[in-house]
């Protein structure tokens, strides 16, 4: 009995197979037809009506990246939580332009200059021993203060003319999207990977320093940041930025760091200070 | 139906896969895995959801840009800057007594790294993804370091952590599961190592939940470190990683021991006493900040210790090099190794031996042919458990032999059972029945003569009583296809003391030279000495082999605590004479107890090992290290 039962099994095991091929066939068939149309028509929802708008960006966040953050300083301490001497450049992928402007380095000049926060920069501001204060100015706009060199950064996610400005300070303007890594033919049949991270690509920034000691990027910088929230099993939330600077005038390669902040449940030790050169 | 069909096959033929994987590998990482597996068959069904395909794929050759911590990672920092580790006082204290010329040693030369160093360290990686061969599903992905064939097996089919008397490695275990776009990585029995190469330490102890995120061809590695040993706080640390295309092709990192310094004596370990660190400055010294700068722990993590460094004086600094005076001693921080379900467990070891835990000490059974050979008997309170435990392993056998590693009541609580439940059929017919018709209807006990004396001392019951014993060197027999050995230990913990070896299984059960819960309880009353446990650790250490790395290889049984290798007692072992010397620079200088006490000279290692309460506190230890170097039994 048992093998009977075992071989009609088998049996439908088989015919179920063999049913489910044509409509395999069928749906891959169609699949970049309906890909197409979802393009051309937001969607591909029918004919009956028009699309439903995208969700905001407030809406569509997959996480929540609001409130208080603080810094961990854990690596390239000495750089961070104090001026390294000039000409410390262990770890940046400097040119010899780069090499040379980090040499002639000159804080009392930054100073006189009114030039004291050029390492809180949008390339240099998340590595510095700093919390954050992370807010949604509206729907499309998140804004990151910094109590470190009183620093504000606007996200915008849906850039207008209007909105984004000029650039040209030391924050840049900065686009940011939800990043769900999705190929660039579509997701395909297995769909859009869960989660997503926030990415941010900043430029049309005024010239600044990656270090406290004058390293330098120049205006025509791009900087691209991911930040991830990560949850850890003891309750903590940890806000990640993995940031790429590129600078052709001073970097012979992008320059890679990871930023890592705690969230705070509350303001407990927000205390802004203004830039200081060295 | 047919789905529930499928599910079982499915189930099955993870199951078979993940158990293959993991016998057939050698590498050391999947030895607690295969201890594990043995320990809990059968290997439970992957859950579902555990195993569903990957949202990200992380497969690929990726290269660290080392462009943070470059000093670190590459030449190496500075001794004394711990800046940014939340290390607590005893953590500071260890990597301040740490002398790199450490790693000179035969038994530090070829340290592996763990988990999250190895994250850290230089070098090329490479990941790859296990899959069943039926149905396509992620069993496992593997992380592979080039600096020291650091092998990380992610475990993705929802099977369990080994329980907490199972081996640890460098690379611990570790459990994955996919969150959103973020692979999320929990690692459990990790072996001592370093967070930092310049001596900041990591301890067995430790946890580690680590994140995987890719962007494009960018990896970011978040490790997260919990140490209840070392640091007041866990360690968040973020690493990145650029994809290459092609296959570097040079992934092995050969390593064999050897002879780096000659004539030392073999009870050496390079090691600062406190507040004799002749680099404690250096970095602070370089970058013109404050002695306190990296000596801070937790409080140098946060933006406002860049206040407090503005302010700190010379004193405070020099305060943090040595331990604070005055203070309760630490209590040991480590997790429970042993069960407590009121249950004997079973783990095979290797070849036809077990361990048997849930009783007190740690009790070995070798089985075969002939009858069971027992090491040690447990407290007593589940022997019944105990011997139909090793009556389960080997129905057909019978308990012929025990060995006693020495006197604890630890060890010896189940021996009276154990002799009447056992036989020696070798003495039946012998030239032993025409004197004692009784003889080899009970198991024979073996051990050192002077274990019987501090037994017959005690008044135990003649039938828990050693009836073979031996004076001098060693005891041997070649039993079940494998040849055992006892060697005496004198002036050890006490002067009766042995460790059982069985030379092809490759097993070693130290008694209570070595365990993993406790400082080694010298007696002084029965003749112990800090010396005499430091020569033992050493004969133990010239006994053991690694597999890999200074991983896996022979099987270190403690006394008590989980399944180790040859570095965690090399680890003990260092431990020992470091505290030995410090106590042994006070005597020379005129301390009295008292003094040597409030100097809390173990206060790096209280953390791990130390109680303040029960029988053997941290002040009995050191009173019995001072006494032992004051007096010392005379050598034999």
């Amino acid at each position: 009995m048992k093998k009977a039962g075992r071989i009609i099994l088998f049996k439908r095991a088989h015919s179920f197979r063999n049913g489910l091929l044509p409509i395999l066939t069928f749906t891959l068939l169609l699949a970049p037809a309906a890909f197409a149309q979802g393009q051309g028509r937001g969607g591909g929802r029918g004919p009956a009506g028009p699309p439903p708008p995208p969700p905001v960006a407030k809406a569509a966040a997959p996480w929540d990246p609001t409130g208080y953050w603080v810094a961990l300083v854990t690596e390239d301490w000495r750089y961070r939580m104090a001026t390294p001497p000039k000409g410390d450049l262990t770890g940046v992928p400097v040119s010899p332009a780069g090499r040379a402007a980090a040499n002639a380095w000159d804080p009392a000049k930054d100073e006189a200059a009114g030039n004291q926060c050029k390492a809180f920069g949008v390339a240099g501001l998340m590595r510095m021993p700093t919390r954050l204060h992370i807010t949604w100015v509206d729907d499309e706009t998140l804004k990151i203060e910094t109590d470190a060199g009183t620093q504000t950064r606007i996200l915008h996610f849906k850039p207008t003319p209007g909105s984004q400005g000029e650039g040209g300070d030391l924050q840049g303007v900065s686009i940011a999207s939800w990043d769900r890594s999705i190929p660039v033919m579509g997701p395909g049949r297995g769909g859009a990977p869960p989660g997503a991270s926030l990415k941010v690509v900043t430029t049309k920034m005024k010239a600044g320093y990656l270090r406290k000691n004058g390293v330098p990027y120049s205006e025509n910088t791009v900087v691209t940041e991911y930040i991830d929230r990560l949850e850890h099993p003891n309750g903590d939330s940890l806000l990640v930025f993995e940031t790429e600077v590129v600078d052709p005038a001073n970097l012979a390669t992008p320059f890679w760091t990871s930023s890592h902040f705690k969230r705070q449940k509350d303001a407990a030790g927000w205390n802004p200070t203004p830039c200081a050169a060295h | 139906m047919i789905l529930n069909y499928k599910k079982s096959i499915l189930a099955a033929v993870i199951a078979a896969a993940a158990v293959c994987s993991s016998h057939f590998s050698f590498t050391p990482a999947a030895f607690a895995q295969r201890a594990n597996e043995r320990d809990q068959q059968p290997t439970p069904a992957p859950a579902a959801s555990a195993a569903e395909a990957p949202p990200v794929d992380l497969t690929g050759y990726w290269t660290p840009p080392m462009h943070e911590d470059a000093l670190e990672r590459g030449g190496g920092s500075e001794l004394g800057d711990y800046a940014g580790f939340a290390l607590n006082e005893a953590g500071r204290l260890w990597a301040l007594s740490y002398d790199p010329s450490r790693v000179t040693l035969r038994y530090h030369q070829c340290d592996a790294y763990v988990a999250p160093y190895q994250m850290r360290a230089t070098g090329n990686f490479h990941v790859w993804e296990e899959r069943d061969p039926h149905f396509h599903r992620l069993v496992a992905v593997h992380v592979w370091g080039q600096t020291t064939e650091g092998h990380r097996v992610i475990w993705m089919d929802g099977r369990p952590h080994p329980p907490a008397w199972a081996p640890h490695t460098f690379r611990g275990f570790s459990t994955g599961k996919f969150v959103g776009n973020v692979l999320v990585v929990e690692t459990t029995h990790m072996k001592q190592g370093w967070l930092r190469r310049n001596g900041t330490p990591q301890s067995d102890q430790a946890t580690l939940v680590d994140y995987f995120v890719r962007h494009g061809d960018h990896l970011t590695n978040v490790t997260v470190v919990t140490d209840p040993v070392f640091l007041s706080e866990p360690e968040v640390r973020s690493n990145d990683y650029y994809r290459n295309i092609a296959d570097h092709r040079n992934w092995l990192y050969a390593c064999d021991d050897g002879e780096q310094i000659t004539g030392r004596a073999p009870d050496y370990v390079p090691n600062y006493l406190f507040g004799q660190q002749p680099f404690a400055n250096e970095f602070e010294k370089v970058y013109k900040l404050p002695l306190i700068s990296g000596k801070s722990g937790a409080a140098s993590v946060y933006p406002e210790f860049m206040a407090k460094m503005k302010t700190a004086t010379d004193a405070e600094g020099l305060a943090l090099l040595k331990p604070e005076p005055g203070k309760t001693n630490e209590t040991s921080k480590a997790a429970n190794p042993n069960p407590t379900d009121g249950q004997i467990h079973v783990m095979p070891l290797r070849n036809n031996v077990y361990l048997l835990v849930g009783d007190g000490g740690n009790v070995i059974a070798q089985l075969g042919e002939e009858g069971a050979l027992v090491v040690n008997t447990g407290a007593g309170k589940m022997t019944d458990k105990l011997i139909d435990a090793i009556r389960k392993l080997a129905p057909d056998s019978f308990i012929q032999f025990v060995a006693n590693t020495g006197f604890q009541a630890d060890y010896t609580g189940g021996n009276g059972k154990f002799n009447l439940a056992g036989r020696d059929p070798s003495l039946v017919g012998s030239f032993f029945s025409n004197q004692h018709p009784e003889a080899g209807n009970t198991a024979t006990l073996i051990a050192h003569q002077n274990t019987q004396n501090y037994l017959n001392d005690l008044k135990y019951p003649e039938e828990a009583l050693p009836t073979d014993t031996f004076l001098e060197e060693r005891r041997r027999k070649f039993h079940n296809d494998d040849s055992m050995e006892m060697f005496w230990e004198p002036h050890s913990v006490t002067d009766g003391e042995a460790i059982v070896v069985f030379r092809r299984a490759d097993v070693i059960a130290t008694g209570d030279i070595f365990n993993t819960t406790a400082y080694p309880v010298i007696d002084l009353k029965r003749e112990g000495s800090v010396q005499g446990e430091i020569n033992a650790l050493n004969d133990i250490l010239s006994r053991t082999v690694y597999e890999h790395e200074e991983d896996g290889g022979t099987i270190v049984i403690p006394g008590h605590g989980y399944v180790c290798n040859e570095h965690e007692v090399l680890e003990y072992r260092d431990m020992m004479v470091i505290i030995r010397d410090r106590v042994r620079d006070m005597i020379k200088k005129g301390a009295t107890l008292q003094q040597v006490k409030a100097a809390r000279l173990t206060a790096d290692y209280d953390t791990r090992y130390g109680a303040n309460s029960g029988p053997w506190t941290t002040d009995m230890f050191v009173e019995a290290v001072y006494n032992s170097l004051k007096n010392p039994p005379a050598a034999k």
